[in-house]
């Protein structure tokens, strides 16, 4: 017997006016498998939703098609009231007939309305049920890296009731962070106490990660500490392992005493000893990196420092100023007012050493004129770029970076802070986010993600919603190399055959794997070469 | 299938692309079938034929941005085999640019509508 497909039909309370509906309810009965149609309006408010569920209950009917707005927003309000009338939320499709038909054509749509509902039928009637199920995960969470951002992260998962591994490089935390501690006055040596005083939190370093494997929930982790290698198991993984800056200098410069980084000039504001002020000072800002955010904060500070305290003349030669990061707009400000000048110029100016002093030749894009200007002091532009272990770190892990070397930052459909493998989580510097505000955004996001996946020791999963069947799969490997979430492996299976398997909890139910299979093994329940063939067929069959 | 064009849709991008045209009221021809998948990378080659061999003027495979992809291949894997079925078309000869790949982004209604009056366009060419 045909399973009893039931028909819900909506106008959206009356804005879908060019619809013969008493017309599309009687074509619509004819279909095979529908056993039940109904009018009613609007059927996602609390009303309908009642009618709908009694409507499901009394007709028994066993899969359901909806006939209204669009799936983007309503499919999970009508997914629910399935659910509450114990039916499996997959058994069900929706026809778009608002937004990709009434609202789009001018004049009488009848015609189209009764061939999308026809394609949701005949994809429904081929839905099979998906099953859900509790998976359960380990509750601790790996963080690598041993600075600011790593340490904030490492301090708010444990509040959260987490246990947490720190995993750093260098024998001591907190290394490279003086650029944070001297531009926003943070104490890190509290925080790097704390964490030591912590008893969820523990210390691993000098260690370096050297293999992972596993899955979000179930990961494996070889690490290095000391000569020794030790395995360890976590949840997810946190990645906070920092950038590192480089002088972006013209090949024959050299930094010496004129030519300057910004960090050596913080030391020589900080010098009681020096003898000699610097009279005049040129920055150079935004030519060699256009992500210039926390060289614009450390200019400018620098710059507010020299002026008062050496009172020298300070030149800021720069493409842009970046100022859409907390505090700069203001320190920008103050930094005209005391006098500092910015001169924009387009291209990157000619910079010589003569006589122990440095020659600046620039041109002016406002003043429309050539300037040459002689300083004492050159400091000149910094490059941020990831840190040392970015590269290796990324093929241990086996997750892709973006053109500068960065962990993957590029695709904008995916939350910030996630990778495209489901648990391993970016912070700041490592993902190219430096300045501090975004860097907090960071650690509060993955904190909130972390939590949410392992903070019960359950994660509700669809179970083997994307399948291979053993009896067809001949370990051809196309869909191991082509899962871009890197969800399957290899299995052994009884027989001694060697299979691929798709994990529940890391795929993303993309399907692109059960289009390349060259053997069809694999199966996407609700997006089945059936299902979407069965859609293609019945178009244009009246 | 009298001359349908069919529109594989990445429920990442082009379908709500789609719906932003419906709530914009854009118009765009009446003959337009549009199939949600979960990635242009779903597509098969078999999806693209059967409606060809069922009748349809046009098949469009939309997906996003390129490298802007929800599932980071999906959608160069899409324009791979948009590409392969373009040189199957030609074989047999058929206008091989009634099977085109799209990218756009989701905020993007009136690139879709342009996409859909681009191939309604090529039909015409096409003399059919």
């Amino acid at each position: 017997m045909e399973t009893k497909i039931g028909v819900f039909i909506c106008n959206c309370s009356g804005t879908l006016n060019n619809i013969d509906f008493d017309a599309v309810v009687k074509k619509v009965v004819e279909l095979p498998g529908v056993t039940s149609i109904k009018f009613i309006s609007p059927l996602c408010l609390e009303e309908g939703k009642k009618k709908m569920l009694s409507c499901i209950r009394e007709e028994n009917i066993e899969k359901v098609v909806v006939a209204a707005c669009s799936p983007e927003f309503k499919e999970h309000v009508f997914r629910e009231v399935l659910e509450n009338a114990g039916l499996n939320g997959h058994l069900f499709s929706m026809a778009n007939i608002k937004e990709q038909c009434s609202w789009v054509h001018e004049g009488d749509v009848t015609g189209k309305v009764v061939e999308l509902i026809k394609m949701a039928v005949s994809r429904t009637r081929l839905l099979q049920p998906v099953k859900m199920n509790n998976f359960s995960v380990n509750r601790e969470v790996l963080v690598v890296g041993g600075g600011f951002e790593a340490i904030n992260a490492a301090l708010q998962l444990s509040r959260a009731g987490l246990r947490t591994t720190l995993l750093e490089r260098e024998a001591v935390l907190g290394t490279g962070t003086t650029e944070l501690e001297n531009l926003c006055g943070f104490d890190i040596n509290a925080m790097v106490m704390e964490v030591k005083g912590d008893e969820n939190i523990e210390i691993l370093a000098p260690a370096e990660v050297i293999e992972t494997s596993g899955k979000i929930g179930d990961f494996n982790v070889r690490i290095r500490k000391g000569g020794e290698e030790i395995s360890r198991k976590y949840g997810a993984l946190v990645i906070a392992t920092g950038y590192q800056t480089k002088l972006a200098l013209e090949s024959k410069l050299k930094s010496d005493v004129n030519i300057v980084s910004q960090e050596k000039l913080c030391h020589m504001l900080e010098d009681p000893e020096l003898r000699i002020r610097p009279r005049t000072i040129g920055f150079m800002l935004d030519f060699a990196d256009e992500n210039s955010r926390l060289p614009t904060l450390a200019t400018l500070n620098n710059a507010l420092a020299a002026k008062r305290k050496w009172g020298s003349e300070v030149y800021v030669f720069c493409k842009n100023v970046k100022v859409d990061s907390e505090r700069i707009e203001r320190l920008y400000q103050e930094a005209r007012d005391c006098g500092v000048m910015f001169l924009k110029s387009d291209v990157s100016p000619k910079v010589a050493a003569e006589n122990g002093k440095i020659k600046i030749e620039a041109k002016d894009i406002f003043l429309g004129e050539d300037i040459n200007l002689t300083c004492d002091v050159l400091v000149a532009e910094e490059c941020l770029l990831p840190a040392e272990e970015t590269e290796a770190l990324s093929s241990i892990l086996n997750i892709r970076r973006d053109s500068r070397g960065f962990y993957q930052d590029e695709n904008v459909h995916l939350y910030p802070v996630a990778s495209e493998k489901k648990g391993i989580f970016f912070i700041g510097g490592c993902r190219g986010n430096l300045d501090l505000s975004r860097v907090l955004t960071d650690v509060s996001s993955v904190v909130v993600s972390i939590y949410k996946l392992l903070s019960s020791g359950n994660i509700l999963a669809e179970v083997e919603r994307v399948k291979v069947d053993p009896q067809k799969c001949v370990a051809c490997l196309t869909c191991i190399r082509i899962c871009p979430h890197n969800a399957i492996q290899l299995v052994r299976v009884d027989g001694g055959k060697e299979v691929a398997e798709i994990c529940d909890l890391a795929c993303e139910a993309c399907g692109i794997c059960a289009a390349m299979c060259p053997a069809k093994a694999i199966t996407f329940q609700g997006y089945r070469d059936e299902e979407i063939l069965a859609q293609v067929e019945t178009i244009g069959e009246s | 299938m009298n001359n349908c064009i069919v529109a594989f849709c990445c429920e990442h991008s082009a379908y709500p692309a789609a719906d932003l045209a419906g709530k914009l009221k854009l118009h765009y021809p009446e003959n337009l079938r549009i199939i949600r998948v979960p990635c242009a990378g779903r597509v098969d080659l078999i999806h693209i034929l059967k409606a060809f061999e069922k009748g349809a003027a046009a098949v469009m495979v939309m997906g996003c941005e390129g490298g802007a992809c929800h599932h980071m291949t999906g959608n160069t894997r899409a324009k791979e085999r948009v590409k392969y079925c373009n040189l199957l078309l030609r074989e047999i000869e058929a206008d091989g640019r009634l099977v085109a790949m799209f990218n756009l982004s989701p905020n993007a209604p009136h690139k879709f509508v342009g996409a859909v009056n681009e191939i309604t366009k090529r039909i015409k060419e096409s003399g059919r």
